[in-house]
Formats: structure tokens, sequence, C-alpha cells
């Protein structure tokens, strides 16, 4: 069974990935506004993954029976 | 000298004469002529007709008749660039056909154009009924240039409201099969990138007949075989989607716990990315 808690870490793990790939993105643009945006848009990301990890901690703590 | 061989050396040589004449009137002539530039190009070719076919006429006073005009051309060009008010006797003035979309009737006399010419040139526009033309007006080239009424324009994604990404000019690398240094270093790209580009969409560079790099370095090709398929450049429209996936799951949990805290923490974020999402549509698409 998909616990709470993992679920949350492939959510963690998605939003990484897509962060890795505006990186790309923004190292490949020659548009200064497109790469504006690329990393405006990956601080968002980043805190977003913050805020993720934080949260798989806590759940971790919660659901120990789980915990791989 | 026998006749025939005066002939061929007069048509060479007033040839190369009316091709450096032309090359120096510049581009202007051959796109849109005004009245004055119409009568020079008459008298030109006539000129040099008569001297090519009449052997009884003096080459010399030709070449100086060809001279003279096209001083006078060049001369009333540059005049034109200083002066508007010479502009507008040489040039014309445009005369307005259509007005708040009402038809200026005097106007259409003055220029001694009927109901069929006005609705001939409204149809050179895709326009087939009068009343979608908010503006019109006959240029002194004789084209007739329209402003449709709002409702009629074209619909651009200002008046839908959408926002798009600016994009620049492709560059074309590949041509023929062989790699086109300049426009690779435009792109600020090398030889090497290159390779690994192709190699991922598992081609060689002898198949491919043209290739072009957009500004944000994604590479198409065409094939020379156009039975092979090429994957389609899928990064970006991945990256859109795990990205709204992402939102989507936040929202889930969201509604999926019980923990105040816990319910905070993921609607705010499902908020953030919702909002990047916003930010980065155009661009991704």
């Amino acid at each position: 069974m998909m616990t709470v808690s993992s679920q949350v870490k492939g959510c963690f793990s998605s939003i990484k990935s897509a962060e890795a790939t505006l990186n790309t993105l923004a190292a490949k643009t020659n548009d200064e506004e497109m790469k504006q945006i690329c990393k405006d848009v990956q601080n968002t990301l980043k805190t977003v993954q913050l805020d993720l990890e934080s949260q798989v901690l806590h759940l971790t703590k919660e659901e120990p029976q789980y915990k791989s | 000298m026998p006749g025939w061989l005066e002939i061929v050396i007069r048509s060479v040589v007033f040839l190369i004469v009316l091709f450096l004449i032309t090359k120096a009137l510049g581009k202007k002539q051959m796109a849109q002529l005004d009245i004055f530039q119409y009568i020079t190009g008459i008298v030109i070719g006539s000129i040099v007709a008569i001297h090519v076919t009449d052997l009884a006429t003096n080459a010399v006073y030709g070449f100086l008749a060809l001279a003279v005009w096209f001083l006078i051309t060049v001369g009333i060009e540059y005049a034109a660039l200083k002066s508007k008010r010479f502009r507008n006797i040489i040039q014309g003035k445009g005369t307005v056909f259509i007005q708040n979309g009402k038809i200026m009737e005097d106007n259409l006399k003055k220029e001694r154009y009927t109901t069929d010419n006005l609705l001939e040139k409204l149809r050179d526009n895709h326009v087939f009924n009068a009343t979608d033309v908010e503006f019109a007006i006959l240029e002194p080239t004789g084209n007739l240039n329209i402003l449709p009424k709002k409702e009629h324009q074209p619909i651009t994604p200002k008046i839908i409201g959408a926002r798009v990404a600016p994009e620049k000019e492709p560059q074309t690398v590949i041509m023929d099969g062989h790699a086109l240094l300049e426009p690779l270093a435009n792109a600020s790209l090398n030889t090497n990138w290159l390779e690994t580009e192709l190699e991922k969409m598992n081609v060689s560079i002898e198949n491919v007949f043209l290739g072009q790099v957009d500004s944000d370095g994604q590479l198409t090709v065409d094939l020379y075989d156009d039975k092979l398929t090429v994957p389609e450049p899928t990064e970006k429209p991945l990256l859109l989607a795990s990205m709204k996936k992402c939102q989507a799951d936040l929202e889930l949990f969201a509604l999926g716990t019980d923990n105040r805290d816990s319910k905070q923490l993921y609607q705010k974020n499902s908020k953030r990315m919702q909002e990047a999402i916003d930010k980065i549509t155009p661009y991704l698409q």
C-alpha cells in the first residue's frame, strides 16, 4: 500500500526533477526573459521542496510502522 | 565592323550599364514605383532599346542620355528625402477612399475609380463587404490599404488577453547534410553540442536536409529520408505536465489530511505551484 509519506516523497522527487529540467532550460536558452522566468520558477520550486522535505520528516515520525 | 556584331556589342554594353544603374537606384525601385520612377523606368528602357537596335544613332549620346536620367532620378530622390513638400509633389499623397466606415465618393471620382474598381481592390484585401472597412487609403503607388473594423480584424494574443513568450529568430545550423559554423556560433552553440543532439535523435548529419535551432536551444531537423520519423521535442511539454501533476498531488494531500498544520502547508505550496505554472506556461508552449 502507498502510504501518505511515500506519496509525498514521490511528489517531492518530481518537483526536484522539474527543477533540474528548468535549470537546463535556463542554461540552454538565449532569451534573457526566458532565463529570468526559469530562475524565478526554479526558486519557487525550491521553496516548495523545502516545505515538503520537512513534511516528509514529520510524516515518517508519525508513521513509524511504515518506515522502510 | 559588321552590323550584327555592333548590335551584339551594344546590347552587352548597354545591358551592363542598365544593370549598374538599376543597382545604384536601389531596391526601392523594384518594390514600388511612384510617378517619377515610373517615368524614369520607361525612358531609360526606351533609350537603351533605341540605341541597341538603331545603328544610325550615336552610342555615346545614348550613354550621355542614360547618365542624365540617372543623375536626375538620384537628385530628385535626394531632394525628396530632405523636403516633405517636394515629396508630396513628386510622389503624390495618398487618397482616402473610406473614412469612419463611409465611402468618400468625391475622392473616388478624383482618382477616376469606379465602384467596381473599389470593390475589386477591397477583394484584393480579402474584404467582400464594404461595411467591414473602417478606413481605406489609395497609396501613391496605386495600392489600396485598408484598416478593417475592430470586430473584423484577425485575433491576436493581445485581443484575447493571452500572454505569449517572446520568440527570437531561429538559426539554421544544418543545410544539405553540413553543419554551418557561423549560425551555430550565433546561437552560442558548437559542433559538439550538435553531435550530441543528433545522437539523441539517432540520426547522422549526412541524412539531415535542414536543421534549425530556436532561441531556447531546441533542435528540429528535416531528413532526406522522409520515411524515418524524428522524435518531436518533448522536454517542455513534459516539464509542464509534471509540474501540473505535482500541483494536483499537493491539492489531494491537502484534502486527505486531518492535521491542520499539514493541510495549511499543502495548500500553501499548491498555490505556489499554481502561480509558478501560470507564470511559465506561455514559455513552455
